[in-house]
């Protein structure tokens, strides 16, 4: 085995950074996808239906039970054969992106409903009513009291999850797709297994700075938005 | 003006309600008492249908609303009438007390935001908060938190004002300064029920007292007859159970109250 090299390991970020697009989409389209589903499946739990309630509570439970690398190959091997059988559509021709999106969004949904439905609950349900009262219907309480509120309690663990789904995205070249991981995994393949150490320490370096990136623009927003309004801890409602 | 009749509820086999008959005149400060688990605070939430009844009938001037089958429409309408103040406050913890006032005015009303502004400015400055109005809830004390929910209710004008235990999440001496605000808009000649354990108030300010018990009114009176003569052995009862304790310490605060408005008079 050869020699840590430094020079070697600076070449790394030439081979793998033009790939960075790639990564960067995924994580970008897997947040957006999964935080419309989350939300969905936050509006299920809290719904008054039993039948939507206990359909979003399965899939939490389902997708919170799953290893992400197991997810990414049952979506993998299973969508196209599922989607063939049941509605005769070809998906095999897909790109590979597409189906680490699928897998990313699933399970990352229901991590974030559980993010979006406790900070929902913890804005307190007196200044929703506080708004009816005042004239507001139940959709402008919503979005003009409860709506903001919840955002600036979720932002943290919003944060945390999508910080998690960063991670899991590098296991996307397990399937084939070539990110930065993928092509630092190739880097390694053309070199007989040599410079691994150099190859991933490189790897780690560039993620280490797109999290400083991320944390710094959480604490940003969280200053923001959660500008003087520390929000008081509700008093308990008392009925008599 | 409000008229309710033979109003239900119940908490599954719990029956909270019992069919309450209620009028209330315009201009009538009403205080609504009562032994904690009577069902005073349900009742109140019911006629603004926060938690609506099971069944009976509210009527309100021309608008007459059969529990049992109301629209959103008819209790949007009905609404419309009344302000509510919370024994929480409720305020929108984003919005600052300026924002809390104005919020009805202008998404619930249209008033065109500058004449909204005056208006809550106008509110605020009768509840004596105009200083606090960039103030948001979490730095405001719980009495002037209190004070703000009562100028965002009282600054739609609306017709009746039904206030549920508005001073009972409050420090001692808070209590004081929120009540001498329902006294100057009882002396205004708003209409108001009030849910309350402040006996020494309810026996000054209200025009009327009615006493709630198990889920069924017991008496109503006025206020003089009613602490001084009361008929029913469970009202009796009630009275000397809270006169020791509650009247002498609540009697003190709301002197204090009271100088502190003649101070400001």
């Amino acid at each position: 085995m050869p020699p840590f090299s430094f020079k070697f390991l600076v070449s790394v970020f030439g081979e793998v950074l033009p790939y960075f697009p790639v990564t960067l989409l995924i994580i970008v389209t897997s947040t957006i996808f999964s935080t419309l589903l989350g939300v969905l499946i936050a509006r299920g739990q809290l719904s008054q239906s039993s039948v939507w309630r206990t359909l979003s509570q399965g899939y939490v439970f389902v997708l919170r039970s799953t290893p992400p690398i197991v997810l990414l190959f049952l979506i993998f091997y299973g969508l196209p054969k599922l989607l063939l059988l049941t509605l005769n559509i070809n998906i095999n021709d897909w790109q590979k992106s597409i189906f680490v999106v699928i897998a990313l969004s699933l399970l990352f949904a229901s991590n974030l409903a559980e993010v979006f439905k406790s900070a929902y609950l913890s804005v307190d349900g007196g200044q929703r009513e506080a708004a009816l009262m005042v004239g507001l219907s139940e959709w402008q309480a919503f979005y003009r009291v409860t709506l903001p509120q919840t955002i600036v309690v979720a932002l943290p663990n919003f944060a945390n999850t999508i910080a998690a789904l960063i991670k899991d995205a590098a296991l996307a070249y397990v399937i084939g797709l070539v990110d930065m991981m993928g092509a630092g995994d190739n880097l390694i393949s053309r070199n007989f297994g040599h410079h691994s150490l150099e190859t991933y320490l490189a790897l780690a370096i560039i993620y280490w700075i797109i999290f400083v990136v991320v944390e710094q623009g959480t604490k940003y927003l969280e200053k923001r938005l959660g500008k003087s309004r520390a929000i008081a801890s509700n008093p308990v409602e008392v009925t008599a | 003006m409000l008229k309710v009749k033979n109003f239900r509820k119940k908490y599954q086999q719990h029956e909270v309600l019992k069919g309450i008959d209620i009028e209330v005149d315009k201009g009538d400060v009403v205080a609504l008492l009562g032994p904690s688990g009577s069902g005073k605070t349900t009742f109140l939430r019911g006629l603004a249908f926060l938690t609506p009844g099971d069944s009976g009938h509210i009527e309100f001037d021309d608008q007459k609303i059969d529990i049992q089958t109301a629209t959103s429409e008819e209790i949007k309408q009905l609404r419309q009438k009344m302000g509510f103040v919370f024994q929480n406050f409720n305020l929108f913890a984003n919005k600052t007390a300026l924002e809390n006032v104005e919020e009805g005015l202008v998404i619930g009303r249209h008033i065109p935001k500058a004449q909204a502004k005056q208006k809550a400015q106008e509110a605020l400055k009768k509840v004596g908060l105009l200083d606090f109005q960039n103030q948001y809830p979490s730095q405001l004390s719980g009495g002037q938190a209190q004070r703000v929910g009562i100028a965002r209710a009282a600054a739609l004008n609306p017709e009746i004002i039904l206030l549920d235990e508005p001073t009972s999440a409050l420090d001692p001496e808070l209590v004081a300064d929120v009540l001498q605000v329902i006294k100057q808009l009882a002396d205004e000649g708003k209409t108001m029920i009030v849910v309350t354990h402040e006996m020494a108030f309810a026996r000054d300010v209200a025009d009327k007292v009615i006493f709630m018990d198990k889920g069924l009114v017991v008496e109503q009176n006025k206020p003089i007859e009613f602490f001084d003569h009361p008929k029913s052995p469970r009202l009796k009862e009630f009275l000397s159970r809270i006169s020791a304790a509650t009247v002498a310490h609540n009697g003190f605060e709301y002197e204090k109250a009271t100088i502190i408005g003649n101070k400001e008079s």
